[in-house]
């Protein structure tokens, strides 16, 4: 199924050797965000500094963002989400119109993008496409559920690009009703490694697509609150933010650092054996124990914290006298796990219910045959 | 269809060499075969679940696990005239782990952390969170399987030096496969940090059998292990007879810094498959050992 895209070969973009090698040089830059920007591919609207306080409601920004697009736009776009529904990707040249026009509407969204209830949370899809049918089919259709995503969307699965850029279509189409935040996997660096980089060259034959969504991913909020009693996030807490307004004023339009605050949001995990902070073995990474949360959830007044980032058999894991909840949502995760996922479903008083669901199908998900095929290895 | 089709012309065609090596399949439902006196099952299971894992962590004393434990996923393979087995699992394995107890891996990243401002009260966790393990599979005897003691079980089969190598042409040559199968154990992503990953491999063909137990990691930017062992059976005329198996250790092990000074690429994407880069990644520790069964 995979490298049999239609488009390949079909446009100037394709596969010419030397094209290729000059894209891999020109984004080298990506390995160290302080290096000035070289060959990038779309022309950016100017992210304006957060201040630290009140923004507009993002109502007001999104409903200016919404006249923008006219009419015939709109049936394009459309069309380009009932395509996308059907796991087949876009042309190049849709998936940069439509890049430009998600910056427009997530370049207004804060830091801390307000959201209000009812809303359904995801946790991690990992380019898990038919997986995610499933979630819909679970929780409903965007836009008739509201939907919070809290990144992960790409690497690792098959259909990367189909699941990211539906996910963008939806939001650039119903701005109000989906919320998609960054996770750490929404970084140049991470998905030269572990998938999404590959799956682009190999669907468009050139890099582009993958240029196109990593820029927008420069743009993708940090954390959600929904109606100020549910902080959401993807990764977790930073050492260096004890107040909601300290993650309104960072600058987020850049790649994820190694170290900082915007790292350690996207990259933390809650850990049992530790009370206070603690550091990963790895030398980099932060674990943070009960006693930070409660601190956190008290001095912003919130309820709980809603994470993902980890796999979790269950689809779900409150820890710390339900103080945080882990929300996996890749069913079977990298087709062999085994796991269920789950959603939460937040009614209009935030009263919660999770939903676990399965895997989809094994026959509906066009994936090669699970038996591997016998090798004479050494 | 057209993939379906070939698929069951491939299974029937196995089906019949496997009749000619006089073995037949494991019963519907079990995965395997029987073969020259020999019982091959694998078996396949999803990750176990947030209490298994709490037991396995009281077992291990360990808060730390691989995030993707296949806890009853395994390979076997039993003889049945002996009673020997030898078998892979995850248990076993992290077992091992826990006792090498390896110091922790510091990621690149690391070195700017040093400066970074700590919070006051901060631990900092140092287990070998690449979860190396020296092992190289299960062994036991079970003499009378009905009543076989779990202290008894190890009592008389030990692993000797030999000087017996595994014989590589007979392995090399395409003979039919009549099972075949891969069995992952552990798995780990190392928070997006790389890959440490725990397979082992089985093909039975009609004059032998050959294993391949790897534990591969890879962090990013840092080093790669490699530590492969090989298990090699080859199946005498006389199926009563007690077999020989010979296994093979072999550990590699390098830096990305030796990698980039040799002048290859110290990009981790292009270290995404072992098989082709093993050649680069310089050899250890090796050893050839036969299996002695009590006198």
């Amino acid at each position: 199924m995979m490298g049999s895209s239609p488009w390949q070969g079909s446009n100037s973009l394709s596969s010419d050797s030397n094209k290729l090698k000059l894209d891999r040089a020109q984004f080298e830059w990506a390995r160290s965000p302080n290096r000035a920007r070289a060959g990038a591919q779309l022309e950016l609207p100017p992210m304006p500094r957060s201040s630290p306080v009140a923004r507009r409601s993002p109502r007001s920004s999104s409903k200016s963002a919404v006249r923008r697009v006219l009419p015939k736009e709109m049936s394009d776009l459309d069309r380009q989400i009932e395509q996308l529904k059907k796991c087949e990707p876009l042309k190049e040249s849709e998936v940069k119109a439509l890049c430009l026009k998600a910056m427009e509407i997530l370049v207004e969204e804060s830091n801390v993008q307000r959201v209000d209830a009812p809303v359904t949370i995801c946790g991690d899809i990992h380019g898990q496409f038919y997986d995610m049918k499933e979630l819909f089919k679970v929780g409903g259709d965007c836009p008739k559920t509201n939907y919070l995503f809290l990144g992960d969307f790409v690497d690792r699965g098959f259909y990367s690009v189909e699941t990211f850029l539906l996910l963008l279509a939806l939001k650039v189409r119903y701005p109000d009703r989906i919320t998609l935040i960054r996770g750490n996997h929404e970084s140049r660096q991470i998905t030269q490694v572990y998938g999404f980089y590959d799956e682009c060259l190999r669907k468009y034959g050139s890099v582009n697509v993958w240029r196109y969504c990593t820029d927008i991913f420069d743009y993708l909020s940090l954390s959600a609150l929904i109606e100020n009693r549910v902080f959401s996030v993807h990764g977790g807490l930073s050492p260096a933010i004890t107040t909601l307004d300290q993650i309104r004023t960072i600058d987020r339009k850049q790649e994820v650092p190694h170290d900082g605050v915007m790292c350690d949001l996207l990259w933390s995990d809650p850990e049992d054996i530790v009370d206070g902070w603690g550091l990963s073995p790895r030398g980099a990474g932060f674990l943070f124990g009960g006693n930070v949360v409660t601190s956190f959830n008290h001095s912003n007044n919130i309820d709980y914290i809603c994470r993902a980032h980890q796999l979790v058999m269950e689809g779900y894991k409150w820890m710390f006298n339900n103080q945080i909840v882990t929300v996996w949502s890749a069913p079977n995760y990298c087709y062999r796990c085994g796991n269920v996922a789950a959603i939460l479903e937040l009614d209009e008083n935030l009263n919660k219910q999770f939903r676990v669901f399965e895997a989809a199908p094994h026959e509906s998900r066009g994936v090669p045959s699970k038996k591997p095929a016998p090798d004479y290895f050494l | 269809m057209e993939e379906t089709r070939e698929a069951e012309q491939a299974g029937e065609k196995v089906d019949e060499n496997l009749k000619v090596a006089g073995g037949e399949l494991l019963p519907v439902g079990r995965s395997g075969l029987r073969l020259r006196g020999w019982v091959v099952e694998s078996r396949h299971c999803p990750i176990i679940n947030s209490l298994a894992r709490e037991q396995w962590e009281e077992k291990l004393v360990t808060s730390h696990l691989p995030e993707m434990v296949f806890g009853d996923s395994s390979l076997t393979l039993s003889h049945e005239k002996t009673g020997v087995k030898i078998s892979f699992n995850a248990f076993d394995a992290l077992s091992e782990w826990k006792q090498e107890g390896l110091p922790p891996v510091e990621v690149p990243a690391a070195a700017k952390w040093k400066f970074r401002s700590k919070p006051s009260q901060q631990v900092i966790l140092d287990y070998d969170y690449t979860f190396t393990t020296p092992y190289c599979g299960s062994e036991s005897v079970d003499r009378d399987p009905e009543k076989v003691e779990g202290s008894d079980r190890n009592r008389s089969l030990s692993w000797e030096d030999s000087s017996e190598g595994i014989d590589l042409v007979a392995l090399a040559s395409k003979e039919p496969i009549l099972f075949y199968d891969e069995v992952v154990l552990y798995e780990d992503e190392l928070a997006d940090s790389g890959v440490s990953l725990l397979t082992v491999k089985v093909r039975v063909m009609p004059h032998c059998w050959f294993v391949l137990l790897r534990f591969w990691l890879r962090v990013d930017g840092v080093l790669m292990r490699l530590r492969d062992t090989r298990f090699y059976c080859s199946f005498g005329s006389d199926p009563n007879a007690i077999p020989i198996i010979l296994r093979e250790n072999c550990w590699r092990e390098v830096t990305f810094q030796d990698l980039s000074a040799q002048g290859f690429s110290s990009d981790s994407a292009s270290y995404s498959d072992p098989n082709l880069i093993m050649q680069r990644i310089p050899v250890i520790m090796k050893k050839i050992q036969k299996l002695r069964f009590p006198d």
